[in-house]
């Protein structure tokens, strides 16, 4: 076993060299990786057009439906046949496969809004680098997501590129989000394939991170998260290659490359600077578990460097990461009290919209039946062949977080938008362990029953693989972003996500940040807000449903006036037409997934009656209120 | 200069290049070119300065590529830090700056890398190829020292492998039929993203028109009062604008779509004004309304 964790010696070159042997026995496909490439650009091409029928009035069909899944399929089933296929895949056909799914799911992301950011979290991120480019400075107050301007890296890469080449931060963000998505992916594959000797583990490994429900979305979105990924890889690949033995006198290099992708990581995104820290205590722990002290060294060397770069980073730049985060932790640690025995369950949710219809909640469970089955057969697999292997441990341990993620979705009150969240790590580990039993399963075991039992069923069995592969990866699409009811682009939803962007929408924030000036407290609903925030650079107001729900003004929406110092309301009388897309009228919305009927028109018509305040813009479907004249305001 | 500074020279080029263009007011398409050169150069340098020929293929690239997104964060704090507004001089200056920096640098180590090089040479230290070159020593024309290990700082594995991550270990070289392939799969995404833009541009969005009637800050003496047409086409409008019930101003508007009228109106605070907007030709009923003033409710439906 060398340092670095690599192999030496029977235990593990074996089956490497089962594998080269295989990959030189085995004839070529007749599927080549350049025909899989023009089958996903056909299969973005179907789901373009799906979309297109969604803007043209067909969002809700069952037509347009399938047509978007025939075009997800035309892109994944021939990467995941050709990936689990047992005929000869060289190295870079396996890197071209990864990235072709890469950028094909991209590019789908880019077709579902290709004119300007329309998804919340990209909406804020966007007024971040607005600002940037018109202050010129960093750290500019952002009303909409106070914490982002303290991690502005994202955002400074994209005014760099927007200023040097002219194109729109649109564009510059696009171009910024799709190199980090593929970054990440590229870099995840040379440590994958680095720790396990073997392009084709990697590969799977890499098939198998695909299917985290954020891969898609979040994490190839124009928001932090989507830049720092590739920094803490880089981070976590520059500790393998300075635990190299051989690497004496490559080592400033390296580690020069490792401190300055921690300090990106920090400066871009906080929760992907803490877990830089956590992932390299944990290869710090696989290593000492396996000897290895070169490799304990290194990582816990930079997990002190990357805790002191945070650790600064927070105290004199970004005090305010720590109000942000701590709701979240609390409700995290309060939802995991309440699994203890003894513990106190909190309240359950009431019917949301964002559980999904039957189909899909299958298909999940079926996606977390099959992964729960790999992580074990991976972990066996590791035991056998790989215990001496440090990153391999570390790995192995930590997938058993992949359990955790799965007792949160089943036992804590939201838990699912929890563990999608979390699923970004937690497949790292998972992924590669997962993957090292599909290996096994594919190729070892069920060789040997194929030849034990005397029959030709290998195609049989690679079917099934493909099959478990497309639903793992098919799961990370159904239960993922965009939400099922907003699959297809398409008109104007009442608190929807991106279908409630609309140029009505954005024209009453322009007017109300050239009119009204930026930073009014403003009351509004759940599809307006971003767009208020963003393009309004508005300091909105989340929990302001009791404004609107009744049909006069209650002394306690007064007292919320007053509390929250709002000094104006936004109504968007559609709130009075539809339902609530996302099962929410309002941000904080006690109402969540009861709603039978759409509010009605008198709560929102009431501040016509109310004396002293002024209707000051109307755009026929939204009308602006200003209450800083009326008594209650200031009494 | 040799071959082995092309880059250098390349790299230092496209600096300039870039800087001049900025200042002489270049073409967009231009500039476009000449950023994104200049965006890419800075992680070039430094991924030969770093880790030089000790990566290879896909590695070397993500190296390379994550370097130059690390130049303008941790740059541009630096700049913000010296009061440098990040505009386009400030980031022109901190991109140029760092690739002449950083050209400055390989230029000098690879001579001096070349000029140990002809020593070992000239005492007679026997050449026997690349495996000969000790650790800690440079591979010829990367310029990098510490290159000992051709492709690979990893035992274990051949060489051959490790490139093999996107690198030149295809063992089944790409033939022109499948470039052909590749491209026609390039054209037909391309062809996609053109399709769902085109569907965004066309698709049918409910039209509107904006009125607004408000004071720009509190207490002030007058009042924004405008008119924006968002209807898709050219409208005519009459606005009527009352001052406690009299009407003070009519003005028959014609905008063409995403035109806007505006007017400052005078207000004391002590009587109610209201803005009345008619879609031509229906004078009866006010198709938007707005209102601002003291006492009763703004009205309105």
């Amino acid at each position: 076993m060398t340092a670095a964790g690599e192999p030496t010696g029977r235990e593990l070159t074996a089956p490497r060299d089962r594998e080269r042997q295989a990959d030189v026995t085995a004839s070529r496909s007749r599927l080549p990786v350049s025909v899989v490439a023009v089958s996903a650009a056909f299969g973005v091409l179907v789901v373009a057009a799906a979309y297109t029928a969604g803007r043209l009035g067909q969002a809700g069909t069952s037509w347009a439906d399938r047509t978007y899944w025939a075009g997800q399929l035309l892109i994944l089933a021939p990467v995941a046949a050709r990936m689990l296929s047992r005929r000869s895949l060289s190295g870079n056909e396996t890197v071209t496969l990864v990235v072709v799914l890469t950028v094909a799911e991209y590019l789908v992301k880019v077709c579902y809004s290709p004119a300007a950011f329309t998804y919340a979290d990209e909406l804020m991120h966007w007024r971040t680098a607005t600002d940037i480019i018109q202050t010129g400075h960093l750290f500019t107050p952002n009303n909409l997501l106070p914490v982002s301007p303290y991690y502005p890296g994202l955002e400074e890469v994209t005014t760099a590129l927007a200023a040097v080449t002219g194109l729109s931060v649109y564009v510059s963000g696009l171009i910024v989000a799709g190199i980090a998505h593929l970054l990440f992916v590229s870099i995840l594959f040379v440590l994958f394939r680095y720790v396990s000797g073997s392009h084709r583990v990697a590969g799977v490994a890499l098939l198998l991170y695909a299917s985290e429900s954020l891969f898609s979305s979040f994490d190839s979105m124009f928001v932090y998260q989507t830049l720092a990924l590739p920094f803490f890889g880089l981070t976590v690949l520059a500790t393998y290659r300075l635990a190299a033995p051989r690497a004496t006198g490559h080592r400033a290099g390296w580690f020069t490359v490792a401190v300055l992708s921690a300090g990106a990581t920090v400066v871009t995104h906080h929760v992907t600077s803490y877990l830089l820290v956590a992932t390299l205590e944990l290869v710090t722990l696989g290593a000492l578990l396996a000897r290895d002290r070169r490799l304990a060294a290194w990582a816990s060397v930079l997990a002190l460097v990357s805790a002191a770069a945070f650790g600064a980073w927070l105290v004199f730049v970004a005090p305010s990461t720590v109000g942000y985060l701590e709701p979240v932790i609390q409700g995290a640690l309060q939802a995991f009290r309440g699994l203890l025995p003894g513990g106190h369950h909190p309240a359950p949710s009431p019917a949301s919209a964002a559980n999904g219809p039957l189909e899909n909640q299958a298909l999940a469970a079926t996606a977390v039946l099959i992964m729960s089955v790999l992580v074990p057969v991976g972990w066996w697999q590791a035991w056998r062949r790989y215990r001496h292997q440090p990153w391999v441990v570390a790995f192995a341990i930590g997938a058993v977080s992949w359990y955790v993620i799965v007792a949160v979705r089943l036992f804590v009150t939201n838990g699912s938008e929890l563990a999608g969240r979390a699923s970004t790590f937690v497949f790292l580990p998972a992924g590669f362990i997962a993957a090292l039993a599909v290996i096994r399963l594919t190729d070892n075991s069920l060789r040997w029953l194929v030849i034990r039992a005397g029959l030709r069923r290998a195609p049989l069995v690679i079917a099934g693989a493909v099959a478990a592969a497309l639903a793992l990866v098919l799961n990370g699409l159904v239960n993922g972003w965009p939400p099922y009811w907003e699959r297809l682009p398409g008109p104007y939803q009442v608190a929807g996500a991106e279908r409630s962007v609309g140029p009505e929408q954005i024209a009453s924030a322009g007017w109300a940040l050239a009119v009204l000036g930026p930073g009014q407290r403003f009351a509004t609903d759940e599809g307006d807000l971003p767009v208020l925030g963003s393009y309004g650079d508005q300091d909105t107001v989340g929990d302001d449903g009791p404004l609107y729900t009744s049909p006069t003004l209650t002394p306690a929406a007064a007292q919320l006036i007053r509390a929250q110092s709002i000094g104006f309301v936004l109504v968007d009388l559609r709130l009075s037409e539809m339902l609530p897309a996302s099962g929410q009228y309002f941000p904080v919305d006690p109402g969540l997934g009861t709603y039978k009927h759409p509010l009605p028109r008198a709560g929102l018509a009431k501040f016509n009656r109310l004396p002293g305040v002024a209707r000051i813009y109307d755009a026929g479907n939204i009308v602006v209120y200003d209450l800083r004249g009326a008594a209650f305001y200031g009494s | 200069m040799g071959r082995s500074q092309a880059d250098v020279a390349a790299t230092a080029l496209v600096a300039v290049l870039a800087c001049v263009a900025a200042a002489a007011g270049a073409p967009g398409p231009v500039m476009t070119v000449l950023g994104v050169a200049l965006f890419a150069a800075p992680g070039y340098l430094l991924g030969q300065l770093l880790t030089g020929s000790r990566t290879a293929g896909l590695e070397r690239v993500a190296v390379m590529t994550a370097l130059a997104l690390v130049v303008p964060i941790l740059g541009g704090l630096l700049l913000n830090v010296a009061g440098v507004p990040l505009h386009r001089p400030g980031w022109l200056g901190l991109l140029a700056g760092m690739t002449l920096a950083a050209d400055t640098a390989l230029f000098a180590r690879r001579r001096a890398a070349r000029a140990g090089r002809a020593d070992r040479t000239a005492t007679r230290v026997p050449a026997t190829g690349i495996q000969a070159v000790p650790a800690g020593s440079a591979v010829p024309g990367s310029g990098v020292p510490g290159s000992g290990v051709p492709g690979s700082a990893v035992p274990g594995l051949p060489a051959a492998d490790l490139a093999a991550p996107g690198g030149p270990r295809p063992g089944r070289p790409t033939t022109g039929w499948h470039l052909v392939v590749f491209a026609v799969a390039i054209v037909v995404a391309a062809a996609a993203v053109g399709l769902a833009a085109t569907g965004a541009a066309r698709q049918s969005q409910a039209h509107f028109t904006q009125l607004w009637l408000s004071p720009q800050r509190p207490g002030a003496h007058t009042l924004s009062m405008g008119v924006t047409n968002d209807e898709g086409s050219a409208t005519s409008y009459r606005l009527v604008l009352r001052r406690g019930g009299q009407v003070i101003g009519t003005w028959n508007l014609t905008l063409g779509d995403g035109r806007t009228w505006q007017r400052q109106v005078p207000y004391t605070g002590k009587q109610v004004v209201a803005a009345g907007l008619y879609r031509q030709p229906d004078l009866t009923h006010p198709y938007r309304y707005v209102s601002v003033g003291p006492g009763s409710g703004a009205g309105g439906s």
